[in-house]
């Protein structure tokens, strides 16, 4: 019998995390006329697109079996960064930024063995206020290129497509194919194991997290291209919201288990439970109550069956 | 090939390798045995670079090498198949085998020429398993036999096997024996850690034995019988700081019974009785099923089949997989590591002592600490510390032991079940707990106990009850047994026991 709500040892991938994006999607798109149009697709697209790019950074993190909270804090900055900085360094400095936080993530977990947690939500707490401190009131001007690579269009199809797709091909070749990949796996279920096979876990885990920074920086840049202006609070959301989609998407914080299929599944759900309320004219706030109870749903539905220790 | 030279290991206070110093050749297999203990596995670690020597050297080709970590052996040509698993749930079986060393094609693993390298590892064991299965879906026997084969495949000119066939069948144990052959041919040296008689005389070249620390002879096996090999594992000598064993009545009421109880579906039964005012050890090699019996005495292990009974004034009550119900029948357990399992290391002696006592009140009684109580307790225990309120944590390992000890004590349980009653406990503290269970036993309490210890169940028990592969093979008398005796029923099982023993 096929048991829709196992998942797989290796990807956590059940039937469950598959159909509830295409369900919802379905159903939208039978209901809600406004939702079935181009432009509103096109518009979901981009809202998803910078969720979608943290959430594979923070999903590398996931199989390392860590938790990165600083996420949404490290998009914030960024966006701080963009305005502030000259346009041609703006970037540069962004990244820099991002493989700084990763790195003192990293070690901070590894070398000094703070829980990821605890270690994360100090950095979090930290780069908020450097970005705050940087860029107090909303506004700025974004470089035009970086604006151009945002929201222009090719041949009809939105940037925010291509800024997706570059991002999944990325973290599918890393963790899918690559030696990286198979190794961040077998940290994620046994660390101590891993390194009796000849695995330097430590450096390990510094990349993964130093990843997934920069990962944050990429979502910030393409969120701040977007709205068009530097926002010091912009990222805030995105630090659970990365958690609520690994979630979602069949991965479980133990480590050692998650796929990129399930990451953007997880992703796409939230974000199409976004647009759709919002398409409906529910209330934010009613929203936020109906995707907790949503979560809470599909992982309850999800075999708990905690791989990493 | 590999010599060790006066090799010595300490940990803490205790000496686990005293100036080891054995020279072992290329084109051998080599046997390292010796008694639970004996520091078989500890010296095959400073080669295997799990721990460092603290004294004495270990060459290689006449090279001093001192592995720091696992991945430096295996660079010196060093291969460890180690005792307990180290494969990765998550991982196939191909890609465990190649963790570490993956084959790469235009910067991508080569998952193709990994499956086939895989098959072929797989089947030269005589296995015909998935390379593509999980391992996590894979039986501990399987596990072991992946274990086994990335082991082997690795270029190296020394490996180990550390208890290799402990989980493995008897046509797999002879592949593994065919696969030592294949090694000695091509003039490696193997190591072959075990405590299997059979094995180490058809496998094995030559026998190191090792007995507390030291090493007592190297032999080719051709020149030993096995009566020889088991006299030179045995015979050391009792300490003196036992209590001494009081006279048992014969009608001394039985207090726990266990009747047809399996560990596992294809172990054999286990029946016994245990009786008020007596201390009864469960002795054997590790692994055995001592610790399974215990274990679901406790009720913390599920058993298959059979009856466990409790004996008490109002008649016999059956007691089932359910450690609370257990406890509250007046069983206590004390486990192996009392510091994951059993003790709450942050909180303080008296918080801990009293824990115990309000096992049988309802949650919502208001706590008191029964100061009287604990300090006479504490007294009684000899528990040395800076007071009742210092944290458990802080104690040293003896202390601690006493401070669980008592609290099953102070909750008035008339059966204590215990795991390795003395480990990582200091001379003196053995003794004076070898005295509180001894004192526990004359006031009508019974005490079943499991130790990898063979000298101290010798010391401590009335009855010593051999434990091989799940079966009691055989009921010794505490005081009048022997270690060469039980060591022989432990080895060799009833059978082939019984018939030295008549010869």
């Amino acid at each position: 019998m096929l048991d829709l709500a196992r998942g797989s040892r290796r990807t956590g991938l059940s039937p469950i995390v598959l159909v509830l994006p295409v369900a919802l999607f379905v159903l939208l798109y039978l209901s809600s006329g406004t939702f079935r149009s181009l432009e509103n697709l096109a518009n979901v697209n981009s809202q998803v697109a910078a969720l979608m790019i943290a959430s594979l950074g923070q999903g590398i993190v996931a199989i390392s079996g860590g938790i990165d909270l600083s996420v949404g804090s490290v998009m914030s900055l960024t966006s701080a960064i963009l305005v502030t900085a000259d346009p041609a360094w703006g970037v540069p400095i962004a990244l820099a930024m991002g493989a700084a936080v990763g790195l003192v993530n990293g070690f901070g977990v590894t070398l000094f063995k703070v829980h990821p947690l605890v270690m994360t939500l100090a950095t979090m707490t930290f780069v908020q206020g450097v970005a705050l401190l940087l860029h107090p009131v909303p506004g700025g001007e974004v470089p035009g290129y970086l604006r151009a690579l945002a929201v222009s269009q090719v041949a009809g199809v939105p940037a925010a497509f291509f800024w997706c797709g570059a991002a999944i091909l990325l973290a599918w070749h890393l963790l899918g194919r690559s030696r990286f990949g198979l190794r961040t796996y077998a940290v994620g279920a046994n660390p101590v194991s891993a390194g009796r096979n000849g695995i330097a876990v430590t450096r390990l885990k510094v990349a993964c997290f130093v990843l997934c920074s920069l990962s944050a920086v990429v979502a910030g840049i393409f969120l701040t291209a977007r709205v068009g202006a530097g926002d010091a609070t912009m990222g805030a959301p995105y630090s659970l919201d990365t958690v609520t989609a690994m979630a979602l998407g069949g991965i479980q914080l133990a480590g050692g288990s998650g796929s990129v299929l399930g990451i953007v599944a997880g992703v796409l759900t939230l974000g199409l439970i976004s647009n759709g309320m919002n398409l409906m004219g529910v209330s934010p706030f009613l929203r936020a109550a109906v995707t907790g109870a949503l979560l809470l749903v599909a992982i309850g539905l999800q075999r708990r069956e905690a791989i990493g220790a | 090939m590999i010599s060790f030279d006066k090799v010595t290991k300490r940990f803490g206070s205790n000496l686990a390798l005293s100036e080891v110093s054995i020279d072992c050749e290329a084109g051998t297999v080599h046997a390292i045995t010796g008694e639970n203990g004996a520091g078989k596995s500890t010296l095959m670690n400073l080669l295997a670079g799990v721990f460092s020597a603290d004294g004495g050297e270990i060459r290689l080709r006449g090279e001093p090498i001192s592995p720091e970590r696992p991945a430096d052996a295996r660079r010196l040509g060093i291969s460890t198949i180690f005792q307990e698993l180290t494969l990765l749930p998550n991982l196939t079986i191909a890609e465990n085998l190649f963790l570490g060393r993956e084959p790469l094609r235009l910067g991508m693993v080569d998952r193709a020429s990994m499956r086939r390298q895989a098959g072929s590892m797989i089947a030269r064991l005589g296995s015909s398993l998935d390379v593509d299965a999980y391992c996590g879906d894979l039986s501990v026997a399987d596990q072991h036999l992946v274990e086994i084969a990335r082991g082997v495949s690795v270029d190296a000119d020394v490996f180990i096997f550390d208890e290799p066939t402990a989980a493995l069948n008897a046509p797999e144990v002879e592949k593994l024996g065919e696969l030592l052959a294949a090694l000695r041919a091509s003039g490696k040296l193997v190591f072959y850690v075990s405590h299997r008689l059979d094995e180490i005389f058809r496998f094995c070249d030559r026998v190191s034995i090792l007995k507390d620390g030291k090493h007592v002879e190297t032999r080719p096996t051709q020149a030993l019988t096995r009566d020889e090999l088991v006299s030179l594992m045995v015979g050391r000598v009792l300490s003196k700081f036992f209590p001494p064993r009081p006279a048992r009545p014969d009608g001394a009421p039985v207090a726990l019974s266990v009747s047809g109880m399996r560990v596992r579906e294809d172990s054999p039964q286990v029946s016994f009785e245990l009786r008020s005012g007596e201390i009864v050890g469960l002795a054997g090699l590790e692994g055995q099923g001592q610790r399974n019996i215990i274990r679901a005495l406790s009720g913390l292990e599920p058993v298959v089949g059979g009856k466990v009974t409790k004996g008490s004034e109002t008649g016999p009550m059956p007691l089932g997989p359910d450690v609370v119900a257990t406890a509250r029948a007046g069983v206590g357990f004390v486990p192996e590591d009392r510091k994951t399992e059993g003790l709450y290391l942050p909180l303080s002696i008296d918080e801990n002592i009293t824990l115990g006592m309000l096992r049988r009140l309802p949650i919502w009684q208001l706590v008191k600490r029964r100061r009287d109580v604990i300090e006479e307790l504490m007294g009684r225990l000899n528990v040395r510390s800076a007071g009742a309120r210092q944290a458990v944590g802080e104690l040293s390992g003896g202390n601690q032991q006493k401070v669980m000890i008592g609290r099953w004590l102070a909750s008035g349980i008339d059966v204590l079940l215990l795991e390795e009653p003395t480990r990582g406990v200091d001379v003196g503290a053995k003794a004076e707990i070898y005295g509180l269970l001894r004192e526990f036993a004359n006031a009508g309490g019974a005490v079943l106990t499991v130790s990898s210890e063979l000298l101290e169940l010798l010391g401590l028990c009335d009855r010593i009850l051999v434990v091989r592969r799940n079966e009691i093979v055989a009921e010794l008398d505490g005081a009048r047994a022997a270690e060469e005796e039980v060591m022989r029923y432990a080895l060799m099982g009833r059978a082939e026991a019984g018939v030295h023993a008549n010869a």
